[in-house]
């Protein structure tokens, strides 16, 4: 079963529910519940976590590299409660808008201290 | 009517849009040293393309979705960002040769020194990224290609030998330089017919303009008919350096040379015609390989992409797509001579060419994305054929460069 949740779910991306793109599911958390059962709890994306997964000396430069673009490093991960996942087709569908949830440290910063500043970077080239 | 004038505007940006740097250098020295011996590569070339272009925006109309979205989930994270890192390097590399074509055109216009012209074309470059309509951005630099046409009437005004011509592409033979040169320069054209970034931009593209399963059958003749007739240009690129330059085996090494037989034969207006067309079909290119690095990089993540949303909700995808940028200036900075960076980078794309090929023909038969649009048998047989002839040429790309000197 896990194996089938693994093929489902990871490395899918996540899109919100105007389309917009959230990110990947880069991991998996769980939880586990009064009886001692575990359960999915939230679905992981950010480089942080995709890291993490990969592991040896590539997941830590993926990491490095995340940190570095970053306010305050460590980067945690974005955690999407599986509560907010409508459906899963090839991709995995929220019911929220990606406004609704925490922004990415790293685009958030790529924003504030790049991208912001060109002019016309509010509207859309189409 | 006004359909059918919309359906030809796409067919003819197809057409423009299928040359870039890599068949003007590759097709002209192989006209220059083997005559026609190498047109059959370029036939195969572009059935193969058109095979995989067709695959690559069927999955894009289907599933709404990029090839390179689905590399990921096919391949697992570890594969897949091999994949991108080799994907995006070589695809950097071909941004800096195209911008390197860019600004010779301006130099051949100009007189001035194309290291001048590099920092104006990269900034004019990301400035139509960044404000210009996708398929307008395609349509004007794909019609402006078309001047490239000036070769094929180059050719009736040359005094070109049609019999001769056209026995030099059945009789294949090495004409003195030996046949380790003759099979590099056939993994050259080979590469620059099916440059990665092609597909790979043709199948974001489609998921950026929309594409459904209606808009399958327009995209489908684009393609089929805009590939082939750019096959033409670059099979007339040939033809002219054939007539020009192989009787005395002189051998090209400036975009100059390639221009200079059309000149000869319709004066300045033809010169004209051919600085406009290697001005277009770069500038074009160089759009297409900077958002395709950028793609790719942002397909892998996960992240926000494309130009219908604004550059602030894209932040790390036009990041990407500046450091692409960047970092071919800083290339063509170091004085390296564009033509010679050009070699370079088919040798290269030769090499990655099945990690882009190989995902597009297994995603093509994923039931999962594409329910009963898969891949029929006689697709799958032409794919499987066509990626044979794809992983020969990347394992002998290396091999050749070093017998033959890079093709000195």
């Amino acid at each position: 079963m896990r194996v089938q949740l693994a093929r489902r779910l990871l490395d899918r991306q996540i899109v919100d529910v105007d389309g917009l793109l959230v990110g990947r599911v880069d991991d998996i958390a769980f939880a586990v519940d009064d009886e001692g059962f575990p359960y999915v709890d939230c679905l992981l994306t950010g480089q942080g976590a995709l890291g993490a997964r990969i592991g040896g000396r590539t997941g830590r430069l993926l990491v490095a590299v995340a940190d570095r673009f970053t306010d305050d490093p460590p980067m945690p991960p974005l955690r999407v409660p599986l509560s907010q996942v409508a459906r899963v087709d090839s991709a995995v569908r929220l019911r929220c808008r990606a406004a609704d949830l925490p922004p990415s440290p790293v685009e958030a910063w790529l924003r504030r201290h790049l991208i912001e500043r060109i002019p016309g970077s509010g509207r859309a080239s189409g | 009517m006004r359909k059918l004038f919309a359906a030809t505007l796409g067919v003819l940006s197809a057409v423009g849009g299928f040359v870039d740097i890599g068949d003007l250098v590759a097709a002209s020295q192989a006209g220059a040293l083997f005559g026609m011996a190498h047109t059959w590569v370029l036939l195969i070339g572009v059935v193969g393309i058109c095979a995989y272009a067709e695959m690559a925006g069927r999955i894009a109309a289907v599933s709404g979705r990029a090839v390179f979205d689905l590399v990921r989930e096919r391949l697992g994270p570890r594969v897949a960002l091999l994949n991108l890192v080799a994907t995006w390097l070589v695809t950097v590399v071909t941004l800096a040769a195209e911008l390197g074509g860019v600004a010779l055109a301006l130099q051949l216009a100009t007189r001035l020194s194309h290291l001048f012209w590099v920092p104006l074309a990269a900034l004019a470059v990301w400035l139509v990224l960044w404000r210009l309509r996708f398929e307008l951005m395609e349509r004007i630099f794909g019609l402006a290609g078309l001047s490239l046409l000036v070769f094929a009437v180059a050719l009736v005004a040359l005094p070109t030998d049609w019999p001769e011509l056209g026995q030099g592409v059945w009789q294949v033979s090495t004409a003195g330089h030996g046949w380790p040169l003759y099979w590099f320069v056939a993994v050259a054209l080979f590469a620059s017919t099916v440059s990665p970034y092609e597909v790979f931009f043709f199948s974001s593209g489609g998921v950026e303009e929309r594409w459904s399963a209606a808009d399958l059958a327009r995209a489908r003749s684009n393609v089929l008919i805009g590939f082939p007739v750019g096959g033409f240009l670059a099979l007339s690129l040939i033809a002219v350096a054939t007539v020009a330059y192989h009787p005395s085996e002189a051998s090209l090494s400036t975009l100059d040379e390639v221009a200079r037989p059309v000149a000869t034969a319709l004066g300045g207006a033809g010169l004209a015609a051919a600085v406009l067309a290697f001005f277009a079909v770069t500038f074009g290119a160089a759009l297409e390989t900077g958002l395709s690095a950028a793609y790719a990089a942002a397909q892998y993540f996960g992240w926000q992409w494309g130009k219908r949303v604004r550059p602030r909700e894209a932040a790390r995808f036009h990041s990407v797509l500046l450091v692409g940028l960047l970092l071919g200036v800083v290339m063509l900075m170091t004085t390296v001579d564009p033509v010679r960076l050009t070699e370079y980078m088919l040798v290269l794309s030769a090499v990655v060419l099945p990690l882009t090929y190989l995902p597009i023909l297994v995603v093509a038969n994923d039931r999962g994305y594409l329910g009963d649009r898969v891949n029929g048998r006689w697709m799958n047989l032409l794919g499987a054929v066509f990626l044979l002839l794809i992983v020969a040429a990347s394992v002998a790309a290396i091999p050749l460069a070093i017998m033959t000197g890079m093709g000195r």
